[in-house]
């Protein structure tokens, strides 16, 4: 068995230490004797994805993402967009979540088009919402609880009928105001969390994995690891600042 | 002088001696009391004054340490504030606490360390000769959102004065930018030779051209975005330095030796040898920075340069103490790049050590802790030479997740939460342990350290 990840613009949206999460997912897959490799695809290289099973895209800086903007315009995407359609699956992390909806809307009413792939829109506002936080997951995202840290402007809606990646256990999550935190829709799994998000949240990490597996391969069981260590950052964050 | 001045000035003593009494180095809350009766008390006290204000992401604290020991040994009395001190508040209780009962200052000269987003409020009240901007990375990401806002920052500090001249990093694409958009007179400092490996970092705060957005290339490195840059697409690219390093003939665990270029206006070119007591890349940037902001300011060069080669390391930055019979060094870190490179002097050490990583997420310290996963702890995990390491500190299991998937013998990692239990550990080791913390914690190492090897209280 063998996973091709793919990074997407890792030069321009890497803001909150999301190579966290690319070591993450290549460590659990090669401690199962699974082989797989990165790819990084950015600004200017080729459009077509169709080679790719797991996609992975981070946060980034306001300033950096016209440049990005335009890179998506000129093909790639329609090809991320095709192969959320596809089922691939997919971590998108806050820029790069809110770059699946339809639109960035600043404060001032400036909007942005985004990808589209998934209904949901974004609209700036000018508090902004930041911290340790923690969601539980939903069934379809393996359960549990996840912890992890929050910073955006951005208050995310999600369209009639789509389904968040979780529900807020404390924090502000998509918006701060319907308690959903994220995005879960075919394969993709959207999330405000950095942090990295995958590190601390093993079980999250080994869904992610199994989703892209049995997409390709129709079945995979992952052999448990020894998370002790992740538990204990994760569980540290739940009694120290969630409580 | 008015009255709401002397009673400022009043409150500010008062509230620093009752501080002291109950043991306490209060460096802001004196500021905060002084501002309640005069708010713009800060212009008073410094009226009259030569002062040199450094800012910027990395280096601060050891820049002004530079410059105030320059200024000393050449016999003149300067005042400086503290690193916790830098915001509005903390730099008005150091300018106002050393005022007299009237509020007028007492010494001539101030260096100042001025926090990025507090630069807008504080230069435009001391009106300073110099403002030197070190660089910008990313760093507390919390407080600020992002660079380019504390780019921002900067830019909003810095047209409040148009009368200072500026000091700026000539290898840094985004505080270079700041010339374009000011009317100060700018003066540069930088490094004309490349340094280390020469790799494109994997991870740059600045990659694209922050006046077009084309991808920048570079003529050499010297570290994480800074060196060479030019920007294909529109010119945009690194100034020539007036003041250069432009060779590195040593570079020991004691300090470095380089060559340095002068250009001043209206005097001769000058180039000379110049010994820095202070190790690793960016305390040469440190240096460079601090010899262009005392030239700038009108002072003799030869009068820093001489004092470079016995610089003392400031609070917690390279600084020295021995517990025990083990030396021990503490490296402040507070950010990817200010870490990559002190994780880079450990793997140059080359002889057997421990590492002891603190973490901390309070307010000083930025509540984000996602930085530590774009540090470089790769550099040192598969290091023969790293005999042990300890994690400690309020987000230690953190910090023990990020060594085991950089790749350190987990069995080998003890996690702590007292620095008790730091202290002991350190005292049991056999080969030199060196400590890297970022600042809250820091300051609880320290003090600890301080308690048990009587090295000074920080408000001293
Ligand atoms: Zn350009």
């Amino acid at each position: 068995m063998e996973l091709k990840i793919c990074h997407l613009y890792p030069e321009v949206l890497n803001l909150y230490g999301d190579r966290g999460n690319i070591l993450c997912m290549t460590r659990r897959l090669e401690k199962r004797g699974i082989s797989c490799s990165v790819k990084s695809v950015g600004i200017g290289d080729e459009d077509d994805l169709t080679g790719y099973d797991l996609f992975f895209i981070g946060g980034g800086q306001d300033f950096e993402q016209e440049v990005l903007l335009n890179d998506l315009g000129k093909g790639k995407g329609a090809s991320i967009r095709s192969a959320v359609e596809d089922g691939k699956t997919f971590l998108c992390i806050c820029g790069g979540y809110q770059m699946m909806g339809h639109y960035y809307q600043t404060h001032e009413g400036v909007r942005c088009q985004f990808l589209g792939a998934v209904d949901l829109y974004t609209v700036g506002d000018k508090m902004r919402m930041i911290g340790n936080y923690a969601f539980t997951l939903g069934e379809e995202s393996g359960g549990g609880c996840v912890v992890g840290f929050e910073n955006h402007s951005g208050r995310t809606y999600l369209g009639e009928g789509v389904r968040s990646l979780g529900t807020i256990v404390k924090g502000y999550g998509n918006n701060g105001e319907d308690k959903t935190e994220g995005v879960r829709f075919r394969n993709l799994f959207g999330s405000y969390s950095h942090g990295p998000i995958l590190p601390k949240n093993p079980q999250l990490c080994d869904h992610i994995l199994k989703t892209a597996l049995e997409y390709k391969y129709g079945g995979a069981e992952l052999a448990p690891l020894d998370d002790r260590m992740e538990l204990l950052a994760h569980d540290r964050v739940l009694k120290a600042y969630l409580n | 002088m008015s009255l709401k001045t002397i009673c400022a000035v009043a409150a500010c003593k008062l509230t620093r001696s009752t501080l002291r009494v109950l043991k306490r180095g209060g460096t802001a809350l004196p500021g905060k009391a002084a501002r309640v009766f005069d708010p713009e008390v800060l212009r008073s006290v410094s009226r009259g004054m030569e002062i040199i204000v450094v800012t910027g992401t990395n280096g601060k604290t050891t820049t002004c340490g530079m410059l105030v020991n320059a200024l000393k040994e050449s016999g003149r009395e300067c005042l400086a504030n503290r690193s916790g001190a830098n915001l509005l508040s903390g730099v008005t209780a150091e300018l106002t606490c050393n005022a007299t009962w009237t509020g007028k200052p007492k010494t001539h000269y101030a260096v100042i360390e001025c926090d990025e987003g507090a630069l807008k409020q504080v230069a435009p009240l001391i009106n300073p000769k110099v403002i030197v901007v070190t660089n910008l990375f990313r760093d507390q990401l919390d407080r600020y959102g992002e660079v380019m806002h504390t780019l921002d920052e900067l830019r909003k500090g810095v047209k409040g004065v148009p009368d200072s001249i500026l000091c700026l990093n000539a290898d840094d694409s985004l505080t270079g930018s700041l010339a374009g958009d000011v009317s100060n007179r700018v003066v540069y400092y930088g490094m004309d030779t490349p340094v280390g490996d020469q790799k494109d970092p994997a991870l740059s705060d600045a990659k694209y051209c922050i006046r077009c957005g084309a991808e920048y290339r570079y003529h050499y490195h010297t570290y994480a975005h800074l060196g060479g840059y030019y920007c294909p697409k529109c010119g945009y690219s690194r100034p020539d330095a007036d003041v250069a390093i432009t060779g590195i003939s040593q570079m020991t665990a004691q300090g470095s030796r380089c060559s340095l270029r002068i250009a001043q206006e209206n005097a001769p070119q000058t180039e000379m040898e110049m010994s820095v007591g202070l190790p690793a890349v960016y305390n040469l940037y440190n240096a460079a920075a601090a010899v262009s902001a005392y030239t700038a300011f009108g002072l003799p060069s030869s009068e820093i340069i001489d004092s470079l080669a016995t610089v003392h390391s400031s609070f917690g930055r390279m600084e020295n103490f021995t517990l025990g019979e083990t030396p021990l060094q503490m490296i402040l870190v507070k950010n990817p790049a200010g870490c990559t490179q002190a994780l880079e002097y450990l793997a140059a050490i080359g002889k057997p050590y421990r590492a002891v990583f603190c973490l901390n997420d309070r307010t000083a310290d930025g509540h984000d802790i996602s930085w530590i996963w774009d540090a470089d702890y790769e550099k040192i995990c598969g290091d023969e030479n790293l005999r042990g390491i300890l994690v400690a500190g309020d987000r230690a299991e953190d910090m023990q997740l990020r060594l085991k998937y950089a790749g350190a013998d987990t069995d080998r990692i003890r996690l702590v939460r007292e620095p008790k239990d730091t202290l002991d550990w350190i005292r049991e080791s056999d080969v030199p342990v060196f400590a890297l913390p970022n600042y809250t914690s820091m300051l609880e190492l320290r003090d600890a350290v301080r308690k048990e090897t009587g090295a000074k209280e920080f408000w001293e």
